[in-house]
């Protein structure tokens, strides 16, 4: 047997069989999904037929789904920030010279090893049971009755367990970027008598760019599709307002058995975590070329 | 000589500052890893207690421990049977979509000149970031109902090998890229076929990625609540997420089993953190270095 044929032969048992089972399991569903936002399938019967663009314009034309819409880009917008800030506030705080580093990374980190479901309810309980006790003790009104309970304090409380949970994962990112910047660099810097904002914001921010970019990166796409945390932690109450985009979707499907409709609200999430990483990833390698 | 002396003093003083202020950075560093692993110890400290004590005081220490807490929770929640769902999938699963991964990017590095190739390799990043809710619906249709296979642990598998094909090629590719070709050259002048130089020579060598590329298939599996819960519905093939859940969400006033039961779901994972927390981080860490 040639060199060529040998190659050709390898490329069909090494390449073929994982390409065919990515495909039947994320492009045909993926094109078969978009056809289905033409139809009027209930998800039961066998026998549907294309309606045009109806899913689509029901699904913009109903408010919960824009309200929906509204609270996962202020639920984004949130995570997206605050587990940066505290990320990189924990890999600089964790790349001093103090002791039982290893043990405090270990501490942060483990929130990341539980699923979104346990996560969530413990949280619950804590947000529940615990912080009202802190209330009634302290007599502090902020604690007196349960977050879940109200709508805008019920979403604070998803960003709070969101943000807990994702800043030890990008924390462990920044201090490998961290611990990559040369020390002769550091060291000069000490010597000319930089203080630690100083070397904070002229060295550290600029050398972690690109940290920076993957992070934001991750936190947008994980955000986004946070349906788990959501599920356990207030089931989009109180009265659906807490229903985020990706848990919603999962309502219009399976409880309301809209699933057209279900669908076309599936593609408008995809269109927009595509336009938004994209323009990411653009504006932070950008800002890393000038840095 | 004046000089000399207000130098040392000023090292003194230089020295002190920098004790205090570690002292400080050890003090926050330490408050906020207690303010991080606080919501564990709460539920393990109130899984030991009687409900009505919980709901009394969730801080305080509990009057006597209540260990039938725990089988109460295992039993209920069909502990051992979910269990073994669980490994049996994220196992197959995971052994499965590295080992096609890494021969799919094996492939895909060596003959990088092939169009086919390079088209391959740019589908599979650019589908990375197609959201889970997008194919959702579709992979329930297609499978679930057309196909008659919900309820099925096997076809939950293979939705999970799909699933976790792109990322760890992705990894893989990298990786392979740094391996000189010369080591292919000479197994194949020696007589190794194609597939035994993968097998033989280079696959060994991908033992660090290898790991990486497990880490992040078996976590994600692991922690899975969405795509089991639109596949499986009948207790006897529910994974553990699907059970805590059905466990937590049908029950209303007894909490102390409630959290039993969770520590019981968190437990596997930790101990797999505690023992691999090296690779776990590590592989991280390399995963977002390409990203």
């Amino acid at each position: 047997m040639n060199r060529k044929n040998q190659e050709i032969k390898l490329f069909c048992e090494f390449v073929i069989p994982p390409m065919l089972i990515w495909a039947s399991i994320v492009v045909a569903p993926l094109f078969y999904g978009l056809y289905l936002t033409f139809t009027n399938w209930n998800g039961l019967s066998n026998d549907f037929s294309l309606i045009g663009f109806t899913n689509y314009i029901s699904v913009f034309t109903d408010s919960t789904f824009l309200t929906s819409l509204g609270k996962t880009f202020l639920y984004v917008f949130f995570v997206v920030i605050f587990s940066n800030v505290l990320g990189i506030a924990l890999a600089l705080l964790l790349t001093t010279a103090i002791k039982g580093r290893g043990l405090f990374r270990t501490c942060f980190f483990a929130a990341n090893m539980i699923g979104g479901i346990i996560m969530g309810y413990i949280w619950n309980y804590i947000f529940s049971f615990a912080m009202t006790k802190i209330g009634e003790v302290t007599g502090w009104g902020l604690f007196e009755t349960s977050w879940l309970t109200a709508p805008t304090t019920a979403l604070v409380a998803l960003i709070i367990v969101t943000v807990w949970q994702m800043s030890g994962y990008l924390m462990v990112i920044y201090i490998a970027g961290i611990t990559n910047i040369s020390a002769d660099i550091l060291e000069a810097a000490k010597i000319d008598g930089a203080n630690a904002w100083q070397m904070f914001a002229n060295i550290k921010l600029p050398m972690i760019a690109s940290s920076i970019t993957i992070c934001t990166f991750m936190a947008i796409s994980k955000a986004f599709m946070s349906f788990d945390v959501n599920l356990a932690l207030t089931a989009g109450g109180p009265y659906k307002s807490t229903e985020l985009l990706a848990f919603k979707i999962y309502q219009t499907a399976f409880s309301n058995f809209e699933y057209g409709k279900g669908q076309a609200e599936a593609v408008v999430l995809f269109i927009i975590v595509a336009i938004i990483s994209m323009i990411q990833v653009r504006v932070s390698k950008s800002k890393e070329v000038n840095a | 000589m004046a000089e000399r002396e207000f130098s040392t003093a000023g090292m003194a003083g230089m020295k002190q500052n920098r004790i205090v202020s570690n002292i400080i950075i050890f003090v926050v560093v330490l408050v906020l890893a207690v303010l991080f692993v606080m919501p564990f110890f709460l539920m393990v400290l109130n899984s030991f207690k009687l409900s009505t004590e919980f709901i009394a005081n969730p801080f305080s220490w509990p009057v006597e421990f209540h260990f039938e807490n725990y089988s109460n929770a295992f039993n209920t929640m069909n502990f051992l049977n979910s269990f073994i769902n669980s490994i049996l999938i994220c196992v197959i699963a995971t052994v499965v979509s590295t080992s096609l991964s890494a021969m799919n990017a094996y492939v895909l590095t060596r003959f990088a000149g092939w169009k086919i190739n390079k088209f391959l390799y740019m589908i599979l990043i650019a589908a990375m970031v197609v959201p889970f809710q997008v194919i959702m619906i579709p992979l329930v249709k297609i499978y679930g109902s057309t196909f008659g296979l919900s309820n099925n642990i096997w076809m939950v598998t293979f939705i999970h090998i799909g699933l976790n094909i792109p990322f760890p090629t992705f990894l893989f590719c990298g990786f392979i890229g740094g391996i000189p070709r010369d080591l292919d050259e000479a197994a194949m002048i020696d007589g190794a076929s194609m597939e035994g130089t993968f097998f033989k020579i280079i696959f060994p060598l991908l033992k660090p990625i290898i790991i990486t590329s497990i880490v992040f298939t078996a976590l994600s599996i692991w922690n899975d609540y969405i795509l089991a819960s639109t596949f499986l519905s009948v207790k006897e093939v529910k994974t553990l997420p699907l059970m805590t859940y059905s466990f937590l969400a049908t029950r209303s006033a007894d909490y102390a089993p409630m959290m039993a039961g969770l520590v019981l779901m968190m437990l596997p994972v930790l101990i797999l953190y505690m023992v691999g927390q090296k690779y776990i981080i590590g592989g991280i860490v390399a995963g977002s270095v390409k990203g």
